[in-house]
């Protein structure tokens, strides 16, 4: 017990490295993580925003596009629940891509649901918040196939929409893999034709094209793996840190309680 | 803070060999640092085209290495695009006022030059220190109030005169049309017709040989009083109402194809490739038919997510009928596409407008023009039928 004693004593003056190589241990903090919870936001939010602006680009089904008179989508939902969330009226402003980000910086939004993706050239005056929904490439193939990564369609037959940023992506695995063969289609549909009626081994297709493709055949067994992220994500002004706070905390709990699955569910 | 500067400089006295051992120890260390790459010019260059109309819309002046100003250009000449459309922002050459910082502009110039490419500038972005209004806070770099288009002249003055010769065509602010381009206030013509009348006088003065284009106006079909903007054809007709024909000599003209094909027919409720003919017939209208037009912007988009696309296969087809049509229009000097790269993606929409992706990767569409602008036929069977048929 004594020899023991001693041993820890002995071991002062190093508990700077041992601390140090803790820290250094520690998994690093979720970017995702945040310091307040919905209902500890709730009261500022209503008594700094009589209603919440939202800056929307109506030119992107399924996230946001006209029908009629009105403008309905993913995006469109999203902004409801969140107004819902907090009690506060959502009013959305239409915007095109180019007048997103000043209608932000001048005060004319309070935020931006637009199918975003963070921009970094613009972090010192917006936040971005964790995504929502992930937009990018995706490798698609009939379940039995068992074509889970870039390695597995070596000798195969892959399909995607030419000109497409998937065809950039079939390119640069032209160079990496000893042979496949190459199948441009007129569009994503096409090239998803032709994997399940067997023309194709595997194809490469945005997420949504591959989520709307799905939709329209459920009882087509396949698997979806992800090639690289497109995160949307919501972005606020940076002066706004509260507003960011709450926006985040909400979708954090959109994300627990299943209501960007239903989300999805609907609209993809 | 006296005491503070009397105590460093009594250090200083006392350990003067130390500071000045630290001093080349840091010189030394900064040697080290690698120098950034530099892009030499190479050989003179001239673009080898059989189609001189073919122009396209760059955006070098984002560009932070020079090598990719010369990889661009180097990419527009083997196109056979022989003229750019390039940005040339206010705010970034006359930082101050009467302070010029022509560096970003002179690499672009210089690049250009020795590709045998020409420049049509287009001249915008409006400095703080121009922004003369009462609530600074509440502007944007397209916020320029009418007190300051002397200034405005005086900017377009220098940059005509230091780059005679190089760059003669100015197009005089973007899609004035619109109310996110006029600093979100309600879009004016009449404003945008004294803008015109005070800088053109001092561009001419500057550059007797330059061409002063009047801006181009956003496609769009927003009534009178929309917040938003005014319809370019109704723009266009004021705009020559209060005089403007006799303060530019050609027009700039935007026009996108969106959803329909090149020739879909023209008409004033339509936003279509076309609308062009429309904007023209305004200019024969008031007796303006001798100012030639340039189309700096056009194309057509190929995302898969944009409600105002079409799929990359339309889109080239589209666009080589469009460069087609453009050809048999006398009035029209040249066509530029809309966009030749980004220095960054947007991760939106926008980027399938390039025709190079921003790690210079030449889309289909590059090497589709590059083969009309040769005479080349089309090329045939570039994806396949669909599957079952």
């Amino acid at each position: 017990m004594a020899a023991a004693a001693r041993y820890l004593i002995r071991l002062v003056p190093h508990l700077w490295a041992i601390a140090l190589t803790c820290i250094m241990i520690l998994p690093p903090r979720s970017a995702t993580h945040t310091a307040v919870s919905v209902e500890a936001v709730q009261f500022t939010i209503q008594s700094a925003y009589a209603e919440m602006r939202v800056g929307i680009d109506p030119s992107a089904p399924p996230f946001a596009a006209f029908s009629g008179e009105s403008v309905v989508g993913f995006d469109v939902d999203l902004a409801r629940a969140l107004g819902a969330l907090y009690g506060v009226p959502v009013r959305f402003v239409y915007l095109g891509y180019d007048g997103l980000y000043d209608a932000l910086l001048t005060g004319q939004v309070d935020l931006l649901i637009a199918s975003l993706t963070p921009d970094t050239n613009r972090l010192n005056r917006v936040i971005f918040t964790p995504p929502y929904f992930d937009a990018g490439i995706v490798l698609i193939a009939p379940v039995e196939r068992m074509i889970r990564s870039m390695a597995d369609v070596d000798g195969k037959q892959l399909a995607y929409a030419f000109g497409s940023n998937a065809h950039s992506e079939a390119n640069l695995w032209s160079r990496r893999l000893r042979t496949f063969q190459p199948m441009p289609y007129e569009s994503a549909q096409y090239a998803l034709d032709a994997v399940r009626l067997g023309f194709a081994d595997a194809a490469l297709v945005d997420a949504v094209s591959g989520r709307m493709y799905a939709r329209q055949h459920p009882a087509w067994l396949h698997h979806t793996q992800s090639v690289y992220a497109l995160p949307y994500v919501i972005a606020v002004d940076a002066d706004q840190v509260g507003l960011a706070a709450a926006v985040t905390a909400a979708l954090e709990r959109f994300q627990a309680d299943g209501t960007l699955d239903a989300l999805l569910h609907r609209w993809l | 803070m006296i005491t503070f500067l009397y105590t460093g400089l009594q250090m200083l006295r006392r350990h003067w060999y130390w500071a000045a051992r630290a001093a080349a120890a840091a010189v030394l260390l900064t040697s080290l640092i690698p120098a950034p790459p530099r892009a030499s010019l190479g050989d003179v260059q001239r673009v080898e085209t059989e189609k001189p109309h073919v122009c396209v819309h760059t955006r070098l002046t984002e560009e932070v290495d020079e090598w990719k100003i010369r990889q661009s250009l180097d990419y527009v000449r083997e196109m056979g695009a022989g003229t750019i459309v390039e940005f040339f922002p206010w705010a970034y050459l006359e930082p101050a006022d009467d302070v010029y910082n022509w560096q970003i502009a002179d690499r672009i110039v210089r690049h250009a030059q020795n590709q045998g490419v020409r420049i049509i500038a287009r001249m915008g972005f409006v400095p703080a220190w121009a922004r003369i209004t009462e609530d600074a806070a509440a502007t944007t770099f397209n916020t320029l109030p009418p007190e300051a288009y002397p200034l405005f002249a005086d900017f377009l003055a220098a940059f005509a005169s230091r780059y005679a010769g190089a760059v003669d065509h100015l197009i005089i602010w973007n899609e004035p049309n619109l109310a996110f381009e006029w600093g979100y206030q309600t879009v004016d013509p009449r404003a945008y017709t004294a803008m015109l009348r005070t800088v053109y006088p001092a561009i001419k003065a500057a550059n007797p040989h330059s061409v002063v284009l009047a801006a181009a106006l956003a496609p769009t079909l927003e009534p009178p009083g929309s917040p938003h903007g005014l319809d370019d054809l109704l723009y266009l007709q004021a705009m020559y109402e209060h005089g403007a024909a006799d303060w530019f000599d050609a027009l700039a003209i935007h026009t996108y194809g969106f959803i329909h094909s090149a020739g879909d027919a023209p008409a004033a409720e339509r936003l279509n490739f076309r609308r062009a003919e429309l904007l023209r017939a305004i200019m024969t209208e008031h007796d303006d038919a001798a100012a030639p037009a340039y189309i700096t912007e056009t194309g057509w988009n190929d995302s898969p997510r944009w409600a105002n696309a079409v799929s990359p296969s339309l889109r080239i087809q589209h666009t080589l009928a469009a460069l087609e049509l453009a050809e048999s229009w006398e009035w029209l000097e040249a066509m530029c596409l809309w966009v030749f790269r980004y220095a960054v993606p947007t991760f939106s929409y926008p980027d399938y407008f390039t025709l190079v992706s921003v790690d210079f990767e030449r889309k289909p569409i590059y090497f589709a023009v590059q083969a009309y602008a040769r005479g080349q036929a089309r090329a045939e069977d570039l994806w396949l039928p669909p599957p079952g048929t």
